[in-house]
């Protein structure tokens, strides 16, 4: 009986031992790539069962999504979608775990661009070309909104979410008590900037505890300036740099936006995550904020009966003799791009499902959202967001965020600058030295 | 007859002995075993896995790694937001033993000397250690806020203008505005080590002391603080190691910023790791951390600790 007991012990720790190892042992083994379809074939389940996960990030509408999944099961017995909605800022570092651990959910959302590239690169990303062409399904989205998932020649995710374009947000209440005008050039705008000082309001809200929402002042700004190609050229290293005159001035015109009290204070230290922005906009403490045209949206579930009465958006003002055609936009047409990783053993079910993202049902869900759905021939009956459509439609270039155009080691470097050059940091000069250090340094290698 | 009896039962005894001895040592193996694999996997293996990935550049997605050599470490030795971390890391040790050991302490003696009565304070000073920390950091981030934030508003309606401040914001004071939640935050921890320390000090010696005609404050430094000492060199390697390591309220509250103001080494490892995609160069900075955690500690602990042993020798 003793001895029983003894071998049983070993045998459990044994087993124990084993588990923990095999547990261990299998991320250590994924990033070689080649266990992965294996692993893929291994899990393929009885016949009827099909189960896997799809990861986002809309958590202010997570409804729409799940009523697409739940329509795509509803016609497909035997699939099953588990959906979970993620934080934006924490997600980015999810999913690159997950990949690099060779674990990723079968769909995940992107923003396209230069990470999305990496994961491509990588192998980690299934080619969506063939999904895309069949029966002519490509051309139900407008075509600007493919340009941020292609790459090489083929297509590696689907535009759903959202056309997210950076306005100008503007209390019109405030503005009219003080008999202010939507500025056309920058020129008004620093006017306006000031009349908002005077009257102790402060003119522009931002959060730039994540550094981004800094950036959009300076693309519209370089863009207005000199044109989208000056970026162009830096970022592909094709005869330009990020020591442009177009980069550093835009600098300074941000250094004497601050100077200026342009910005709430301790802007640097607010997060838009939790919403401090937005908190000082609906207080009346900020007048205007620059940020994408998902504010609608988020504002509206927060704040339904305040956007109603006060909210209104007017386009990134002319800089006097800038060479950009001032009906640029920044932003992105698609916003969220989904994609199916490699690993995923059922590719035609899960792009079956991305499709049920943005079939029509989901589609006449998003308009009242406050959403601009990349599809072709889109309008709505609500006014402000038919007027970022048109914004849209009148664009000459829509410039895609810097730090998702970059690859993620640039990206990072431009949102530090952004960050320092707007607390004064760093001068102007310096940090267009210091981003193309970065960039001289990264493709050099 | 008898003899030879006894000589096989002793032998016996002897045999016996021995197998339990090694029944004895199976059994401390097969316990061992566990926690050294898990041990093994999860602690010294990706600390030996980080220094190996230190020599190599990679985006953390790719299959392929490449060989990098020194030239991280070159790098590391090169980057001033990295020294500007190792910096801040040492700031917050010296504040943590400044502020949080000696009030920690203080609450620790106030409470003992209320015996029953101050329960109720007990369970009040422990709530912040209850808290998680990603809860105190949201909650002191709205504290801070500079417009709708409860410390600039107080200052505000008392007339103190001129002491608001941009607490999180402003590159200068941001640093310090955190350690001081920090300290809320782990204050009662040393609260309840000191607090447990000082309730095994037997009356006796009070009574002893008092009959010698010592008085309180006497009392206090010539015959509590010396008992205490092994309490208090448990926390202050606690707090130096913590200190060094310390990434979660920064984090949350400040990621570093801004501007790395706030960057701590272990923040500057997670961005460069899972932001920039730099692997590589993450493990570098992970690797350093280790090191100078340990260097750190080592010479801070032994020569405490040696000290102690002389003491009690």
């Amino acid at each position: 009986m003793r001895r029983i007991t003894r071998y049983t012990s070993l045998l459990i720790v044994m087993a124990i031992l084993l588990a923990a190892i095999s547990a261990c042992a299998a991320p250590a083994v994924a990033p070689s790539g080649a266990a992965e379809p294996a692993a893929g074939e291994e899990a393929a389940p009885a016949a009827g069962e099909v189960n896997f996960e799809f990861w986002h990030i809309q958590t202010s509408t997570p409804e729409i999504l799940q009523n697409s999944v739940d329509r795509f099961m509803a016609d497909n017995p035997g699939v099953n979608v588990e959906v979970v909605p993620l934080q934006n800022d924490p997600y980015k570092t999810k999913i690159k775990v997950a990949m690099g651990a060779g674990n990723p959910p079968c769909v995940f959302p992107t923003w396209g661009g230069g990470p999305l590239y990496e994961y491509v690169q990588a192998g980690h990303v299934v080619d969506l070309t063939d999904f895309m062409q069949q029966d002519s399904y490509v051309d139900r989205f407008v075509p600007a909104s493919l340009s941020n998932v292609t790459f090489d020649g083929k297509i590696w995710g689907v535009p759903v979410e959202n056309s997210a374009i950076a306005v100008v947000w503007y209390n019109k209440t405030i503005f009219e008590e003080l008999g202010l005008e939507p500025p056309t050039t920058w020129d008004e705008l620093l006017a306006i900037v000031d009349t908002l000082n005077e009257n102790d309001i402060a003119p522009f809200a931002m959060a730039n505890k994540t550094k981004w929402p800094s950036s959009m002042f300076f693309m519209y700004l370089v863009d207005r300036l000199a044109g989208p190609e000056v970026f162009a050229n830096a970022a592909t290293r094709s005869g330009g740099t990020f020591e442009d005159p177009a980069f550093v001035e835009a600098g300074q015109m941000i250094q004497d936006l601050v100077n200026r009290g342009g910005f709430v204070e301790g802007f640097n230290g607010l997060d838009i995550d939790t919403g401090q922005s937005r908190q000082l906009l609906y207080a009346g403490k900020a007048a205007m904020e620059l940020m994408g045209s998902w504010n609608l949206s988020t504002m509206r579930a927060e704040n339904p009966e305040w956007v109603e009465a006060n909210l209104d958006f007017f386009p990134f003002p002319a800089v006097e003799g800038g060479e950009g055609d001032p009906s640029n936009v920044v932003g992105t047409i698609g916003d969220n791009f989904y994609s199916i990783s490699s690993v995923c053993p059922y590719p035609e079910e899960a792009f079956k499902m991305i499709q049920y993202l943005i079939d029509d049902a989901s589609v006449a869900e998003r308009g009242p959202a406050g959403r601009i759905p990349p599809v072709v021939g889109f309008s709505t009956e609500d006014p402000k967001q038919q007027a970022l459509i048109d914004l849209i439609g009148n664009a000459s270039s829509v410039q895609l965020w810097y730090d998702q155009y970059l690859p993620p080691e640039l990206g990072e470097v431009h949102k530090d600058t952004m960050q320092a050059l707007f607390g004064l940091e760093l001068t102007p000069e310096e940090a267009a030295a210091a981003h193309e250090e970065a960039a001289v340094k990264f493709y050099s290698e | 007859m008898a003899a030879t009896l006894h000589d096989s039962s002793e032998a016996r005894v002897v045999t016996h002995r021995r197998r339990r001895f090694n029944e004895y040592a199976v059994t401390a193996v097969l316990f061992l075993l566990p926690a050294f694999a898990f041990l093994g996997v999860f602690v010294l293996w990706p600390i030996i896995d980080s220094f190996r990935l230190s020599f190599y550049k990679w985006n953390g997605v790719d299959p392929d790694l490449t060989f990098l050599g020194v030239d991280n470490w070159v790098r590391l030795a090169k980057d001033g937001v990295f020294w500007r971390a190792v910096r801040n890391n040492f700031i917050i040790v010296f504040l943590s033993l400044l502020v949080q050991l000696p009030i920690g302490l203080a609450l620790a003696v106030l409470l003992d000397s209320g015996g029953r009565k101050f329960s109720f304070f007990k369970v009040i000073y422990f709530l912040p250690l209850l808290l998680s920390t990603v809860a105190i950091g949201i909650l002191f981030k709205y504290i801070y806020d500079p417009y709708f934030g409860i410390i600039n508003a107080t200052l505000e309606r008392i007339g103190l203008d001129a002491l608001t401040q941009e607490w999180l914001s402003n590159p200068k004071i941001a640093l310090y505005s955190v350690i001081a939640v920090i300290c809320w935050q782990y204050i009662p921890f040393y609260m309840v080590l000191f607090l447990a320390s000082l309730s095994g000090i037997p009356a006796e010696l009070r009574e002893a002391a008092y009959i010698d005609g010592a008085t309180e404050n006497k009392y206090f430094w010539s015959i509590v603080l010396p008992l205490l000492r092994g309490s208090i060199i448990t926390a202050a390697t606690l707090s130096l190691i913590g200190s060094l390591k310390y990434f979660d309220l920064i984090w949350v509250m400040t990621e570093g910023g801004p501007v790395n103001a706030t960057e701590l080494m272990a923040t500057y490892m997670y961005k460069k790791a899972f932001s920039s995609f730099e692997m590589g160069y993450g493990a570098t900075v992970a690797s350093a951390l280790f090191i100078v955690v340990l260097v750190t500690a080592l010479t801070v602990y032994f020569p405490l600790q040696r000290q102690e042993e002389d003491i009690a020798g």
